[in-house]
């Protein structure tokens, strides 16, 4: 039995590529039952399991059969206690590792189930009318996709969805190709980023293939074309695209096409083509209100079974207002890091949290800029803090900014003395020692250096 | 080179980075999802950033030679072009240096971004920056937004301390704690320079054949000064 799998594993490595073979047949493992007429492949995941049985398993039943005199049946099962490879794990985070791995693995499993769809339509199964939010800013280009998806190539022909990066309109093509499946599965339906539509032609072009190509596109029922702005200048596609999107709308199949711009204003395009966009009807969806962000935040932690407070989702919303997707960046990062701390989600949660992704407390900050900021505070003039002048009222500013700059910035004690005027690094130290000293004395300046810090880092 | 000087073999101990000795001090939290990603069936997106010095590209090695015996693996340094970016399904693919990609480059990046769940590709990408100030295409930049983010945090003295002693010790050199504390006191902060000046000591006390000592420490310390003229002004 061993040997039937190792002559296996010698061929698909002749036949597969080196990456290929590592990821996907090597990562098997192999048990026979007692009977001698059945033999199990255990796969690592469920992810595996569903890539190897689609490509791979015909060509290991075939070689079973050359191999093995009687009848073999080949069983691909999923490892029921995968031995948890972590390299030297420590004792702290070894269960979290586990935890992680759990999550992750189990997370990308609905798209991989529609893996086969997922090659024909290219959509996108996790984005549905369902899990949109609406607001003032989409509903108008919402109720559109809708009235589409309920009949399309026959109410609006094309429709064209415009609106600024990070908005949903992705999410709202890909509703709309779903809810078309929903309701007619027959029909066929792609959707496809105008990036790779463009490769598509190059391909064809390269192979002499347009007629495969032309037919393919030709034949479908819903053209969902993403990111139209990325023809610009390529001519070629353009003329390809016109030709289909004629073909396609004669024939009263439907069309969408999302971009990032109003039509007219499309850099590069022909004007055929925009003209052409012109036909059907043009929706905006413009940029969240605070409220629909908020909205947004609850519906998505929702969906993850989590309770999200309004003063978190408030916080993560105040801080990230110009796009959807890096709401969603805000929100997974705050979840990720509760899970690790096993903490409860609260503000002081968020806010520790979201410094990752706001960077609050990491800009470029120079010692030329710690002198002016402490300069303007105290009012004097920036030449003061080279100057040799001693008097407190310059003094102290001079002190309090060469303790930022130890605070704040990777320089040396002597860089900072350098960068004031030439002072030694004794100097420095002292001004450092000061200032420790005061701010447990004396309140206003305590609360000097703490806005002074603030504004810096700000 | 006076007649007294030692000449020296130069080997340097070899200390391939890995997740193990990095010394991990508050990123806790991104080790252990940094480990969960060398994983075949991971198919997370993670960007980490920080500034210069903060060990990005150590991280981005271990995991690459961590994930290499597990599953496919692409690390793309040193301004990869477009054509360097493809499909790696069920693999893991690392992109250092984020801020430097050229526009096709960006594109391809984008492209990939957008199949990655649906082709199981985990991604792990590095920028000095966090994505809400990087200098890129919005529709990537967003993207990268969307991923889960962590900044590396650099060490706190007590910890770069622990760091570089234990760097002193893997070379032989002995450091007293004085020695060390005037190096924290008196050195630039980030972890590479310091470790640089330890290294150029442990040269110099074998050259000399002498022990570790504060003026030999200043002498090295002399070769790191930057003048402050010379530092990036403020645009």
């Amino acid at each position: 039995m061993s040997q039937f799998w190792t002559d296996c594993l010698a061929r698909f490595e002749t036949e597969l590529p080196a990456q290929q073979f590592n990821a996907w047949i090597k990562t098997l493992r192999v048990e026979a039952d007692e009977s001698g007429q059945r033999l199990r492949l255990i796969a690592p995941n469920g992810f595996i399991l569903r890539w190897v049985r689609d490509r791979y398993l015909g060509r290991i039943e075939e070689l079973a059969r050359q191999f093995f005199p009687g009848p073999m049946n080949i069983d691909l099962v999923i490892d029921a206690n995968p031995v948890a490879i972590t390299d030297t794990p420590e004792p702290t985070s070894s269960i979290v590792v586990a935890s992680v791995d759990k999550r992750s693995s189990s997370n990308p499993a609905p798209s991989a189930d529609n893996y086969p769809d997922y090659e024909k339509t290219r959509l996108n199964a996790e984005f549905t009318f369902d899990n949109l939010v609406t607001g003032r800013s989409n509903d108008l280009a919402r109720a559109a996709a809708q009235q589409v998806a309920a009949n399309p190539g026959i109410s609006y022909n094309p429709l064209f969805i415009y609106g600024g990066v990070g908005l949903g309109k992705t999410h709202l093509v890909h509703a709309l190709g779903n809810e078309v499946l929903r309701h007619a599965p027959e029909k066929v339906i792609r959707y496809i980023h105008a990036e790779d539509y463009y490769s598509d032609v190059v391909r064809a072009f390269q192979q002499k293939s347009f007629d495969i190509f032309k037919r393919a596109y030709r034949s479908l029922d819903v053209l969902l074309v993403d990111d139209i702005q990325f023809f610009n200048g390529k001519a070629r596609t353009q003329e390809e695209f016109f030709y289909v999107f004629n073909a396609l709308v004669e024939a009263k199949k439907q069309i969408v096409i999302t971009c990032d711009t109003y039509p007219k204003d499309i850099q590069g395009l022909e004007e055929r083509l925009i003209s052409r966009f012109d036909w059907g009807l043009t929706v905006q969806i413009e940029p969240p209100e605070l409220e629909m962000r908020v909205a947004i935040l609850k519906k998505k932690a929702e969906s993850e079974a989590i309770a999200l407070g309004d003063d978190v989702a408030f916080l993560i919303a105040k801080n990230l207002r110009s796009n959807v997707r890096e709401l969603e960046g805000a929100l997974k990062k705050v979840l990720a890091f509760s899970r690790f701390h096993g903490k409860e989600i609260g503000l002081e949660l968020a806010k520790e949290a979201l410094k990752d992704i706001i960077g609050a407390h990491n800009r470029q900050i120079t010692l030329d800029l710690i002198q002016k900021t402490v300069a303007d505070y105290y009012k004097i003039k920036v030449a003061d803090m080279f100057s040799q002048k001693r008097t407190r009222a310059i003094a102290r500013p001079r002190q309090v900014a060469m303790w930022l700059a130890r605070d704040l910035t990777p320089h040396s004690l002597p860089e900072i003395g350098d960068a004031f005027g030439g002072r030694d690094h004794t100097t420095v130290m002292h001004a450092c020692r000061t200032i420790n000293d005061l701010r447990v004395k004396e309140h206003q300046l305590n609360h000097d250096v703490l806005v002074l810090s603030q504004t810096i880092k700000a | 080179m006076s007649p007294s000087t030692q000449l020296l073999l130069d080997l340097q101990p070899a200390q391939p980075p890995t997740l193990d000795n990095f010394i991990a001090g508050t990123n806790q939290e991104l080790l252990s999802r940094l480990r969960a990603l060398a994983e075949p069936g991971c198919f997370d997106a993670l960007y980490l950033w920080g500034p210069e010095g903060s060990g990005k590209t150590h991280l981005l090695s271990a995991v690459a030679s961590l994930t290499l015996r597990k599953r496919p693996v692409m690390f793309l340094d040193r301004r990869p072009a477009s054509a360097d970016f493809f499909d790696l399904p069920g693999g893991l693919l690392i992109v250092d240096d984020i801020d430097s990609l050229d526009e096709a480059a960006q594109i391809a990046l984008f492209r990939l971004y957008n199949t990655a769940r649906m082709i199981g590709l985990g991604l792990l990408l590095a920028g000095n920056r966090p994505p809400l100030q990087l200098d890129l295409r919005e529709d990537l930049r967003t993207r990268i937004g969307q991923t889960l983010i962590y900044e590396v945090k650099t060490l706190n003295d007590d910890e770069k301390a622990a760091a570089l002693q234990r760097h002193a010790l893997e070379r032989g050199l002995k450091m007293d704690d004085g020695l060390l504390r005037y190096l924290l006191a008196h050195g630039r902060r980030d972890l590479p320079s310091l470790m640089a000046v330890l290294d150029h000591l442990d040269r110099t006390t074998l050259e000399r054949q002498r022990p570790a000592t504060l003026p030999l420490l200043k002498e090295a310390l002399q070769l790191q000064r930057i003048p402050p003229e010379h530092e990036p002004r403020p645009v």
